[in-house]
């Protein structure tokens, strides 16, 4: 794998979706270029941050209440 | 009103308690996409009244989550996405360069502290924001996977689209948005050890320095004309032939 390939990859990579054959490449490559190994990591730590602060919101209590009550008034 | 027992009996009984527990996912996504409480909360009521409609049309054994996501994708468009939002066409590559630029300058400080948060000062509404700043279709897959863990396959279910332009927009989702909190990291000191000192910022300097940076509204400077077909558009202009649609499915062979 190139430089410019494994950039390309690197989300599904980090998602867990690429194929065996091309994750054992990766890695190899991860291993031989310091290079692509620090843009992983800092990649791989801005995914995380992403993922923390992006954290769901919840639906307010109101909404499940007039859910409940329309879905009801629907069904009767 | 029925008694619990006459109404169990219904479909309805049945369906709210399948559906009920997806309510905090569908509202987070609904809040991301209307970006304000109120008619998040319609959308949402509006979707499960829909769902309710046609849920003998729902397959049994099939993702029941990526169904409701599904109608409140297509309810979103049928009632906002008409007058709000328009396709946008980006210089995809500019935004490769600058984020190179960033990560290649920065990389030391980046790895840094692995330990910790890697922007841990920045503000929530900075996150926020950057998020907000991303193209409807490219934030819509981004909180698919990102925050509501679907798999490509769903994603594409839903948006109706094939799996490789879900590659392809997460790709560039992230891309962008992980653009965006770079910068503001750079911009505000979140990154340690740069030029530009950490320093205590009020939303005038935000406005200041992105003025002087960058054209104004940043999201909006990189953002042209809406076209017909924003797809094909957007691709046609890639230098980088590879990334198209479905080549990067084949390519990498995913799932």
């Amino acid at each position: 794998m190139l430089c410019r390939e494994v950039k390309r990859a690197v989300y599904f990579f980090l998602d867990g979706t690429l194929d065996p054959k091309h994750k054992r490449d990766f890695s190899k490559h991860l291993k031989l270029c310091p290079e692509c190994e620090q843009r992983i990591t800092i990649q791989r730590r801005i995914r995380l941050f992403i993922k923390k602060r992006l954290a769901r919101l919840t639906a307010p209590a109101r909404l499940k209440q007039r859910l409940t009550r329309s879905l009801r008034a629907f069904a009767d | 009103m029925k008694s619990a027992e006459a109404y169990e009996h219904e479909q309805g009984w049945d369906f709210e308690k399948a559906a009920m527990p997806y309510v905090d996912s569908l509202y987070n996504t609904a809040y991301r996409m209307t970006r304000n409480s109120e008619d998040a909360e319609d959308l949402v009521q509006e979707t499960y009244l829909k769902a309710y409609k046609y849920y003998d049309k729902f397959e049994e054994g099939t993702n029941f989550k990526a169904w409701l996501f599904k109608i409140m994708k297509n309810t979103f468009i049928n009632n906002y996405r008409k007058k709000k939002l328009t396709p946008h066409k980006i210089d995809f590559s500019e935004i490769e360069e600058s984020y190179e630029r960033v990560i290649q300058k920065n990389a030391p400080d980046l790895i840094k502290d692995p330990e910790s948060e890697i922007f841990q000062d920045m503000m929530d509404e900075d996150v926020k924001r950057a998020l907000d700043s991303l193209p409807h279709d490219y934030k819509m897959v981004v909180l698919l996977a990102d925050i509501e863990g679907f798999s490509y396959k769903e994603i594409a279910e839903i948006l109706d689209c094939p799996v490789g332009t879900v590659m392809s927009r997460l790709y560039r989702g992230r891309k962008m948005l992980e653009r965006t909190l770079l910068e503001y990291a750079r911009k505000y000191g979140y990154i340690r050890g740069q030029a530009e000192p950490a320093k205590m910022r009020s939303r005038k300097d935000e406005t200041k320095g992105r003025k002087k940076k960058e054209q104004p509204e940043g999201e909006e400077a990189e953002v042209q004309e809406p076209e017909e077909n924003e797809e094909e558009i957007l691709f046609a202009d890639e230098e980088d032939a590879d990334l198209e649609l479905e080549e990067e499915e084949e390519e990498f062979g995913i799932e």
